[in-house]
């Protein structure tokens, strides 16, 4: 049975038509036939494959790696040309032992290589004494010098009494804009500001709770529009057209009275009358009035404004005794 | 007292429809505070390698590693916190994808300004010409895409067992 497969696929027989008739006999293929085909040896397919040879598979050859250059530095290499801008650690161009990691009691933190803490951290190695006195010689010739005459904080303080505040940010973003940045404080001491007492009161009744009297400063925060320079504008708008209005005394102004009054005033109350009327008691000549002492006033106007305590009567005592010329 | 079984029964039904809602509210099983993500599981024959970063569990950020994510949106009021995490999503997935089985490490992703730096360790497998040819086109596509700068700023390993901090 053998055969006569190899037969059919002998492309011989198949030519042969003659032949292929014989194939299909129930005998015996007579001899001749099995000698011709000893002429060509058919492929045998080998199953097992053990006298198969091994092809010898081509080796893998690792790419030759250089040596870490640290190993090669100078140790008066120009380290800022090493290492010139902000840069993740890398182990080969640092020529230094360093470690880091949290190990077990005893052992050594991991080495410097494939170590993935180290390129985490920032690192200040672009940021070398040299590397800084070198870009501060770079820039120097964009300076100017410091303006004569104010050389101290008091000086400048004095002719630039309005501090601007505002903040610039930043960040790791793809743009530097930022919605705060628009915000404007201006700080200023309210003395440097020359007023009248009707100005005075009035500018503070229109600033209201931006007016800090423990420390005298006025501060106004501008956030309101959208960029920085409007909200500058806008403050500086609003101081002065505070100040300019706090000097307008309008008509209906006119109509405070004395119970409206927010302090007690010597000066416009009925007291004064009064006590120069005790005074002058008995004197008619107009000429030479007598008036009251200026402590008497200053103790009186405390005492009144200040709230009644233990200091301020004893002191109205003696200031009235002393007046009027008592023995004590 | 049939009838008033029935009443009250009905009573009731339509009081357990009205408080439905509320027992349902009523949660009465344990609490399951497991917390799984970021730890490894010890294997039967202690096989299993850890680089340094796997063998610290999360809780140890910012105290025996740090983060791998450095940008100014996770600070008290940063800007545009969600893009930047989809962006950082994004760079990891396309760098593991990119450098297919050659990163090491995570994926350290800092920024500065518009500047995105990406740091990692990297398996030296393929020729350097390759590894050239790999640095350009990552830093060339990802800043096309993310409009910015992008720098790679890798470090290679010989054998990705130089990376392996301990066997568990």
């Amino acid at each position: 049975m053998s055969s006569l497969s190899r037969l059919l696929k002998s492309k011989k027989c198949v030519s042969n038509y003659g032949q292929q008739i014989r194939v299909f006999s129930a005998q015996a293929s007579p001899n001749g036939n099995d000698v011709e085909m000893d002429d060509e040896e058919f492929r045998v397919l080998n199953l097992r494959a053990s006298n198969q040879k091994q092809l010898a598979r081509r080796e893998f050859k690792k790419p030759e790696v250089m040596p870490p250059r640290s190993l090669k530095m100078a140790t008066d290499q120009d380290w800022t040309a090493v290492w010139p801008g902000p840069r993740s650690f890398h182990p080969a161009s640092v020529p230094l032992p360093i470690r880091q990691g949290f190990t077990v009691k005893g052992a050594a933190p991991p080495s410097k290589y494939a170590n993935a803490e180290l390129m985490k951290i920032p690192n200040f190695l672009h940021l070398t004494p040299p590397a800084i006195k070198q870009q501060c010689e770079a820039i120097k010739k964009f300076c100017t010098p410091w303006p004569k005459g104010l050389e101290t904080e008091e000086k400048w303080k004095r002719l630039f009494p309005v501090d601007v505040v505002s903040t610039d940010y930043c960040q790791a973003l793809p743009t530097i804009r930022n919605p705060d940045a628009r915000r404007v404080t201006i700080t200023l001491k309210l003395s440097e500001l020359k007023f009248d007492d009707h100005a005075k009161d009035k500018f503070l009744r229109l600033v209201g709770d931006r007016y800090d009297s423990e420390t005298d400063i006025l501060t106004i925060v501008a956030d309101r529009c959208p960029l920085r320079k409007q909200n500058y504008d806008y403050a500086m708008y609003l101081l002065t057209a505070c100040y300019h209005e706090s000097f307008i005394t309008e008509p209906w102004e006119e109509s405070k009275s004395e119970a409206d009054m927010e302090n007690y005033k010597y000066e416009r109350n009925k007291s004064k009358l009064s006590v120069e009327q005790i005074l002058n008691w008995g004197n008619a000549d107009s000429s030479d009035k007598r008036e009251a002492s200026t402590g008497y006033i200053e103790s009186l106007e405390n005492l009144v404004n200040g709230g009644e305590n233990e200091y301020s009567l004893n002191k109205y005592k003696e200031e009235v005794i002393k007046m009027i010329g008592l023995r004590q | 007292m049939s009838a008033l079984q029935k009443l009250s029964s009905s009573l009731l039904k339509e009081s357990i429809a009205n408080a439905k809602c509320a027992a349902a509210l009523i949660h009465t099983t344990s609490v399951c505070e497991k917390t799984q993500s970021g730890r490894y599981r010890i294997t039967t024959k202690r096989n299993k390698p850890l680089t340094y970063e796997m063998a610290n569990p999360p809780h140890y950020i910012a105290h025996r590693k740090s983060w791998n994510s450095w940008n100014t949106s996770t600070m008290l009021d940063g800007l545009r916190p969600s893009q930047t995490a989809i962006e950082d999503l994004f760079i990891r997935k396309f760098i593991n994808g990119t450098w297919h089985s050659l990163v090491c490490s995570e994926v350290i992703i800092k920024r500065q300004h518009n500047m995105i730096r990406i740091a990692a360790i990297m398996r030296q497998a393929i020729s350097a010409r390759k590894m050239y040819f790999l640095i350009g086109y990552t830093e060339e596509l990802l800043s096309y895409w993310m409009q910015c700068p992008v720098t790679l700023e890798l470090q290679t390993v010989q054998d990705k067992n130089d990376v392996v901090f301990k066997y568990i």
